[in-house]
């Protein structure tokens, strides 16, 4: 066993062991910072895969951005020191296997069957390429998903405005 | 390459355009009325519409992520007229509203991600064009600003369309991962129908039928449409849905044309439940949103079956039941949304001694009403005839049986609220209801589209000709 691969167990137990805290923790400013963690190990991953760029845009709007939102969202509304309800035993019992029956399902699936690899040379994946495929019209270039992008962040943007405008009118 | 961008892009060039004109009027200092801006936009929108019948062109760009030919222009044509109907039938519930122009700017930006999505021979672009088109819904839903069920339907939409985009996206990166491509022009060489693919396709699956509220992935339909203002419930049932089943149909053909076997037995399996699970939860509906809500749960099992034909048929006639959809559902909705703005009633008890009060809008709906059951010389009748026939083609009996005695079922419940417009007495009947020059617009649109496209046979034919199957 290599020591890339040994890492790589590290950072996964390290991704796991956090993601299951976010969604078992009954408070949900905690739930918010273990989800931080897990992140943070993804981004992890990728350096491990010598993506820095993706790595870094992990980090970047994930850790960065996202989470902070979250956070905020958390703290502007209210009961964020709060424990959450413990759900009934039957929903429990029923979340609990169908995880197990999902976990077991994909485990199976991924241990059956392999993946593609990926028979191209290695692209070179500086941040200078990247930047001109996703800007580029040809053949591979991102152009129009990233322009699409943007029109959903400004429909997304009004959308919130006409939303959050009736609670300010509401209490004037 | 210029000619070519602004030709064969005019269908997602048009309603960006409109977009911006739009958004600059409302960032501006002009201070524009209601009725005003209800004009300019109804324009804009006919303009849009008019300008799809010229100068079409089949072809591709930007390497595969946008591709177009006459089919898709024909589908987007379909949806332009949708999107044409909606705002028509808007005026009466806008005409008080404090954003106006915000309801066009969130359709629109709507519109666009339909016809990305249909464009897109990649993924990624359907993904992103999927999104485009739900998230802008989410907050339309919401647009009844004072009421409580409004913001609950929105909540609900917006879970729910995070869920299935969850299931695609995990569909998505597994696909990604066993093919190593994501271009629909590679994909099908690649599917060799191990599991992994086939669990994969399962979850993509999934995220369709949440969009086309397919049962069981039915459970948001009936509170969204509920809650949400009227139009926005007839651009979520005709315009949206009608977008993913083209969507749908042509992805099922030719992308996973491999796994054909392994579809046409859930198309199978989902169109038995869908059929009879939504026929019978619309048999006790009280409140009409909510009936419409299953009855339209009812005829995605119906097209379904002719999408599981997998032949040249099976393309055409989704395809027309979809535009006779379009006007079928939209005057049912019409009618809803005039009562609704005009008195906020909307059970089925209220529409008890309708005809009295408000005969032409009584007949207007009635027809709709036997156009969606499937009575004959309606288009109804026409559109479900072709989508059984395409799915009998695969000689599974059963499967028409059952859409046959399913048909009988729904038939009961709309003949229910037929029986309620013109035999039931009322002490206090909805009272007449006035209308407006564009709801006259849309409801002569609609009954004409419903006699038209039912009786002219060169409607059929010509979306048959440019089908394709296998």
């Amino acid at each position: 066993m290599s020591a890339s691969v040994i890492i790589f167990y590290i950072i996964a137990a390290f991704i796991l062991g956090t993601g299951i805290l976010a969604v078992t923790t009954r408070k949900i400013f905690r739930a918010a910072i273990w989800l931080l963690f897990s992140l943070i190990g993804i981004a992890g991953l990728y350096f491990l895969l010598e993506m820095n760029f993706i790595a870094a845009v992990q980090i970047v709007v994930y850790v960065g951005g996202i989470v902070v939102l979250i956070i905020f969202s958390i703290f502007l509304t209210q009961k964020s020191g709060k424990e959450m309800q413990k759900p009934i035993l039957v929903r429990q019992l029923f979340s609990a296997v169908a995880t197990v029956i999902g976990f077991a399902l994909v485990w199976l699936l991924i241990s059956h069957n392999s993946f593609a690899t990926n028979s191209t040379s290695i692209v070179d994946v500086n941040v200078a390429n990247i930047g001109t495929q996703l800007l580029s019209t040809g053949e591979h270039g991102f152009i129009l998903p990233f322009e699409l992008v943007s029109i959903l962040l400004l429909a997304a943007m009004i959308g919130c405005i006409v939303i959050a405008m009736k609670t300010k009118q509401e209490q004037l | 390459m210029l000619n070519d961008f602004f030709i064969l892009m005019k269908f997602e060039l048009l309603p960006a355009v409109i977009f911006f004109v739009l958004l600059f009027i409302k960032v501006g200092t002009a201070e524009l009325s209601n009725a005003s801006i209800i004009r300019l936009a109804n324009i804009l929108l006919f303009i849009n519409l008019v300008a799809g019948f010229f100068y079409n062109k089949d072809g591709g760009m930007f390497g595969d992520m946008f591709h177009t030919n006459a089919l898709i222009v024909l589908q987007k044509s379909i949806l332009n007229l949708g999107i044409f109907i909606v705002s028509l039938q808007a005026e009466a519930w806008l005409r008080t509203h404090k954003h106006v122009i915000e309801f066009y700017l969130l359709l629109l930006s709507s519109l666009m991600g339909m016809f990305f999505m249909i464009s897109g021979a990649n993924l990624l672009m359907f993904y992103l064009g999927l999104e485009l088109a739900t998230i802008p819904l989410a907050a339309l839903a919401n647009f009844d600003l004072e009421k409580r069920k409004s913001s609950e339907a929105a909540m609900k939409l917006i879970m729910s369309s995070a869920f299935s985009s969850g299931l695609l996206l995990f569909g998505i990166s597994l696909m990604y991962g066993t093919t190593g491509t994501l271009g629909f022009a590679q994909l099908p060489a690649l599917l060799n129908g191990s599991n992994l693919q086939v669990f994969a396709f399962v979850l993509l699956f999934a995220g369709f039928a949440f969009k086309i509220s397919v049962v069981p992935f039915h459970l948001w339909t009936a509170d969204v449409y509920e809650g949400a203002p009227v139009p926005v419930t007839s651009f979520l049932s005709v315009v949206s849905k009608g977008a993913f089943i083209f969507v749908f149909a042509s992805v099922l053909y030719t992308v996973f044309k491999p796994l054909a076997d392994t579809w046409y037995h859930m198309l199978f399996l989902l169109s038995v439940l869908t059929m009879v699970i939504g026929n019978l939860f619309a048999l006790r509906q009280q409140n009409i949103k909510r009936m419409l809500a299953f009855s339209s749960i009812a005829q995605m099992g119906f097209i379904l079956i002719g999408i599981s034909g997998s032949s040249q048929a099976g393309t055409a006639s989704a395809v027309y039941f979809v535009l006779v959809y379009v006007f079928t559902n939209l005057a049912a909705f019409g009618v809803v949304a005039l009562v609704s703005a005009q008195t906020g009633k909307e059970d089925i008890t209220d529409y008890k001694g309708f005809h009295a009060t408000n005969p032409v809008l009584a007949w207007v709906l009635a027809i709709a009403l036997f156009s969606l059951a499937g009575v004959p010389p309606t288009a109804g009748f026409f559109g479900k005839f072709f989508l059984i026939m395409a799915g009998a083609a695969k000689q599974n009996y059963w499967l028409i049986t059952i859409a046959a005695l399913n048909m009988i079922v729904s038939l009961y419940y709309y003949l229910n609220l037929v029986k309620a417009l013109f035999m039931d007495a009322n002490a206090s009947p909805v009272p007449k209801i006035t209308f407006g020059v564009y709801a006259k617009l849309a409801i002569v649109i609609c009954i004409a589209g419903m006699v038209l496209s039912g009786l002219a046979s060169v409607v059929y034919e010509y979306i048959y000709n440019l089908s394709t199957g296998f």
